[in-house]
């Protein structure tokens, strides 16, 4: 176990743990828009900076990244010191001079005290603040489906060559992780449409209802030894199926009935 | 595992009592959760029966989650969903042949039965014992010959 | 034939070196970067072709080598006779014939093409005595320009690959890194952490395999020191790796070469073989048991990737991204195993300390700048090229007494060193020493040894601009403060630059840069301002001047100048007529030509062409 101060209060951590961690515990919120336990920290959105010291740094200060620094003993934390308040501040209203139309982005922004960028809007831009979590998420699952692409300020997240992705079996998780809500997609009848490819929406045999798409379960099935019969009916039919079988084995026989 | 949550149906009445403390033991909040547990017809004549995660020793959930966020607690024999690690893809929800992996909209959350932590709550409120969390003996296999 | 041990290349050695010796004269040209973009293989062939065709006594076709950048870009393409050590300069495919019937057959030399000494006006025949040499202490480069390109029996022939031997035979890995951390040497790369400390730390960890890399990937824009030390003596460069690897205990190792350096990677490949065949790489080293194997890589054009992580990825095959090194390379690297990654110039320097000693390196140059520094000087000096000096030189020594001064003797205005992470230097701080911690004090760096000089016709808020836009191409995008930072910091530079900011923009900016410093994951980020920083430091009247008068001192940003033609010189040739794309300018033959500002473009094309100094510049 290691002792680091937080904001003046002493906590204890475990040898390793990353400082971010330490601090939700504590139930300090930093923000931290590219942050997701299912993925490896990575760095990029800079607003879980903190600023750290030690009594040996004789006043020296450094500011680093809380999801990528492993605690140290001795190390001394602010979380929100005026010079780390302003970096936050600084890196909301770059993102908002690049992704000026995103409520997601204006709303944690305006909760720092930046309600309109001071910076020139960049043409053409969309929703996208390149946080990565998409394109982790996709090769954290396996699928390898997006990357981000291009260099510098043309980077984007895209399939390879920017055409319907081989690999992509429409899970929708890069859907569900993007903090502004920047992915598309679309369900029409029984085609689900996603990243400019098409896939067959699995619907419950009972019921009609739509569950998953078709490449998604034969993934399932193959790489998790799963039955593909397992995928054939909804959650709904499942749990009505399993209600009528255990009603059959029950005691009270239907025999009894009068 | 120490115990289990023993379900005997023909003493379910379809009050939906359990329903209702899972819902409001899983407030986030403090709104309802969606129920882990639903009172379903057993099939003949006023027969219910709750339907719960069974917690399976093969769990199709688990095996399901590409991203591990699913796990056994070993204490008290849940299968347990790590909500920052989960991704919402839905694979759970898909492969668990007894529905017991659910959605729920309103808090946009995959969720499933943890067995509060080792004292469920349905089992306290079930009026009938339909629902009980019983200590359970070792499972002693014979040996195959 | 394996080498195996010590005494038996002492004895190649002396075979090499009699071969060579064997010339009573021999004709080294230069085929460095800049004399080879001057033609200097056309002369090479010309002297093959002349010299296969003459039988002359007591000189064959095999005393001629083609060698590594000599050092003085400016008056290529060199050719030099040793022993005599006279120094050809400006040579052309013409003048071959005469300088074989005069020098190598006569014994006598071609005045025309040696050296005049513009302060002095003096004819100088050897290089030794050329004050841009005389000035120079040359270790990294000790063998360039004097062996042939890349041939391991002239590498050894000077003495090559024995540290190699002293080091795997005679001494132990806790000795050569205490050798190295004697002599003081800190990495070359421009980071200037020591050397000695980092392979240490790499040796004592016990996970394994460990990697030593070597960091070819030289991206700064003027800066070819280590493309002379790859193409010109890329033995030097193996030797230090397979030293340092038996340091650390690495049994691998990696040279990544930036893309546009093709022949870098024909010349270190050609050089790895040579090695291989004599058993320097490969297994049982000197009989030693050490074993060792190098593989070269290429970059894929990407500035980013002279950053040690991000370099890290793109050799194992991923894409060029930099991490945030809160945990150093050392521990984790390539692969996640622990790595040494080194400068080529640092490694270069490895077999000099292991031979002579830490303790005679540590003698060279400043007590916490120990050694030399390779530079290349460029930009509007007379005598641009690439030198080595003693750390601790100061910046007039080289950029005057070196570099000759600035050409045309126009002003010094300033002098940008450490490539587009250092900064503009004033006149005031010429007298400062060239050392790792100096230059950073005084808001610049030392860097990887790019050096530009500038006179009063660079305008800094270009410069300022031309730096930003560099970086903001080349940031990865993985992190905010970088990526969308230095590109707004480009745009405010560029509103400067063309008379649109305001007094409140030079704040934006320096709000904005010292949060894109702390902000940033690595070091292209968080040195990403300081052509912005250091220029506003020295210069920040001229910024004013910008953005107050509308006005551009240096008339150089386009949107503030204005060309006009000044009555008293205008002759009336038409010159700056015909090169007029725009038809802006008028006037018959023999009178007065006018610019009409309203249709000029402000190319510059008729200021560049005229020879009476009659159109001027506002």
């Amino acid at each position: 176990m290691v002792t680091i101060t937080i904001n003046g209060k002493v906590v204890q951590a475990r040898e390793g743990e990353m400082l971010l961690a330490v601090c939700k515990r504590e139930g300090i919120d930093i923000p931290a828009l590219c942050h997701h336990d299912a993925v490896e920290p990575f760095g990029a959105c800079r607003l879980c900076m903190v600023e750290i010291t030690k009594d040996e740094w004789n006043g020296w200060r450094n500011y680093v990244t809380s999801c990528l620094y492993p605690v140290e003993e001795g190390l001394i934390v602010q979380t929100h010191s005026p010079k780390v308040i302003e970096l936050r501040r600084t890196v909301l209203d770059l993102q908002l001079a690049r992704c000026p139309n995103s409520p997601e982005l204006q709303k944690l922004a305006a909760e720092h005290g930046v309600n309109s960028t001071q910076y020139e809007i960049v043409p053409d831009g969309d929703n996208c603040i390149l946080c990565g979590l998409c394109t982790r998420v996709c090769a954290r699952l396996g699928f390898h489906a997006i990357a981000t692409v291009g260099r510098g300020h043309h980077k984007e997240v895209a399939p390879p060559l920017k055409e319907a992705p081989p690999d992509c079996v429409g899970c929708l998780s890069c859907v569900q992780v993007c903090p502004t809500n920047n992915i598309t997609y679309e369900d029409k009848g029984n085609v689900r449409t996603i990243w400019g490819k098409k896939f067959e929406l699995l619907r419950c045999s009972k019921t009609g209802k739509a569950t998953i798409t078709k490449a998604f379960a034969e993934a399932l099935s193959t790489r998790c030894d799963i039955p593909i019969d397992y995928f054939d009916v909804s959650d709904d039919e499942h749990r009505r199926q399993l209600a009528l079988k255990m009603g059959s084995l029950a005691d009270w026989a239907p025999k009894e009935q009068s | 595992m120490k115990a289990r949550l023993v379900v005997t149906p023909n003493l379910c009445t379809g009050c939906r009592t359990c329903e209702l403390a899972c819902a409001f033991a899983h407030s986030i909040n403090r709104k309802p959760g969606r129920s882990r547990i639903y009172p379903l017809p057993g099939g003949s004549h006023e027969m219910w029966t709750p339907v719960v995660c069974l917690q399976c020793e093969d769990p199709a959930c688990m095996k399901s989650c590409l991203v591990d966020a699913l796990s056994r607690n070993e204490e008290t024999g849940a299968i347990v969903l790590d909500q920052d690690k989960c991704v919402k893809c839905m694979a759970c929800v898909a492969a668990c042949p007894f529905g017991c992996s659910l959605y729920d909209a309103q808090h946009d959350l995959v969720v499933k039965c943890d067995l509060c932590d080792g004292d469920p709550v349905c089992a306290h409120f079930c009026p009938t014992r339909a629902l009980e969390f019983k200590p359970i003996a070792p499972i002693r296999r014979k040996a195959t010959g | 034939m394996r080498i195996k041990t010590p005494a038996q290349l002492k004895g190649l050695q002396k075979k090499c070196r009699a071969d060579i010796d064997k010339h009573p004269r021999r004709v080294l040209i230069c085929c460095g970067p800049g004399c080879l973009a001057n033609g200097a293989q056309k002369v090479s062939d010309e002297f093959k072709k002349i010299l296969k065709k003459k039988r002359l006594r007591g000189f064959s076709v095999e005393a001629l080598a083609e060698t590594g950048c000599h050092g003085f870009c400016e008056q290529g393409p060199v050719v030099v006779i040793e022993p005599d050590g006279t120094f050809y300069t400006r040579v052309k495919v013409k003048d071959v014939a005469e300088i074989v019937e005069t020098t190598i057959k006569s014994n006598k030399v071609v005045k025309r093409l040696l050296f005049t000494d513009p302060a002095t006006g003096k004819i100088i025949r050897k290089y030794a005595d050329i004050p841009f040499y005389s000035h120079q202490r040359r270790i990294a480069l000790r063998n360039i320009g004097k062996i042939a390109q890349c041939d391991i029996n002239e590498y050894i022939s000077v003495g090559g690959y024995q540290a190699l031997g002293k080091a795997l035979t005679k001494m132990t890995p806790e000795g050569i890194i205490d050798e190295v951390s004697t002599s003081g040497l800190r990495g070359r790369g421009g980071g200037g952490f020591p050397t000695g400390r980092k392979w240490a730390t790499c040796a004592r960890i016990e996970e394994s395999p460990h990697y030593v890399i070597c960091n070819g990937d030289e991206g700064d824009p003027g800066a070819f020191m280590d493309r002379a030390i790859m193409e010109g003596d890329p033995h030097s460069i193996l030797e230090g790796m397979i030293i340092a690897a038996r340091a650390v205990g690495a049994h691998e190792g990696y040279i990544y070469v930036r893309e546009e350096y093709p022949l870098a990677v024909v010349n270190l490949a050609r050089a790895v073989e040579q090695a291989r065949e004599l058993g320097f790489i490969g297994d049982d080293i000197f009989g030693s048991g050490f074993s060792f194997d190098l593989h070269i890589n290429r970059g894929g054009g990407a500035f980013v990737c002279g950053e040690s992580s991000a370099l890290m990825k793109s050799v194992a095959g991923e894409v060029g991204e930099p991490r945030a090194k809160y945990v150093r390379s050392v521990q984790k690297g390539l692969f996640d195993k622990p790595t040494v990654l080194n400068n080529v110039e640092s490694y270069t320097n490895i077999p000099v300390i292991i031979d002579k000693g830490g303790a005679w390196f540590a003698g060279i140059g400043t007590p916490k700048s120990t050694g030399t520094k390779a530079f290349s000087l460029v930009g509007k000096v007379r005598n641009s090229g690439l030198i080595e000096v003693p750390m601790g030189t100061s910046l007039r020594e080289i950029i005057y007494d070196i570099g000759g001064g600035i050409q045309g003797d126009r002003p010094f205005k300033a002098v940008q060193t450490g490539g587009p992470s250092g900064g503009c230097l004033p006149e005031p701080k010429l007298d400062l020493p060239v050392d790792f911690d100096t230059l950073t004090e005084a808001g610049s760096m030392m860097g990887s040894g790019g050096m530009i000089v500038m006179d009063d016709r660079t305008c800094v808020v270009d410069v300022a601009k031309y730096f930003l836009s560099f970086l903001n191409d080349e940031s990865c995008g993985k992190c905010v403060p970088c990526r969308e930072g230095l590109y707004q910091l480009h745009a405010l530079a560029a509103a400067v630059s063309e008379g649109r900011a305001t007094e409140d923009d030079l704040d934006k900016m320096e709000k904005l840069s010292e949060m894109i410093v702390i902000g940033s994951l690595c070091g292209l980020g968080k040195s990403g301002p300081n052509p912005f920083l250091s220029t506003i430091r020295y210069f920040r009247d001229e910024y004013l001047a910008h953005i107050r008068d509308k006005r551009c001192p240096a008339g150089v940003c386009q949107e503030l100048i204005r060309y006009e033609v000044d009555a008293d010189k205008c002759d009336g040739c038409t010159a700056c007529i015909v090169v007029c794309a725009q038809n802006a300018i008028t006037g018959k033959k023999k009178e007065l030509h006018v610019i009409d500002q309203d249709k000029c473009d402000k190319c510059g094309a008729c200021y560049a062409v005229c020879k009476r100094d009659a159109i001027k510049v506002y």
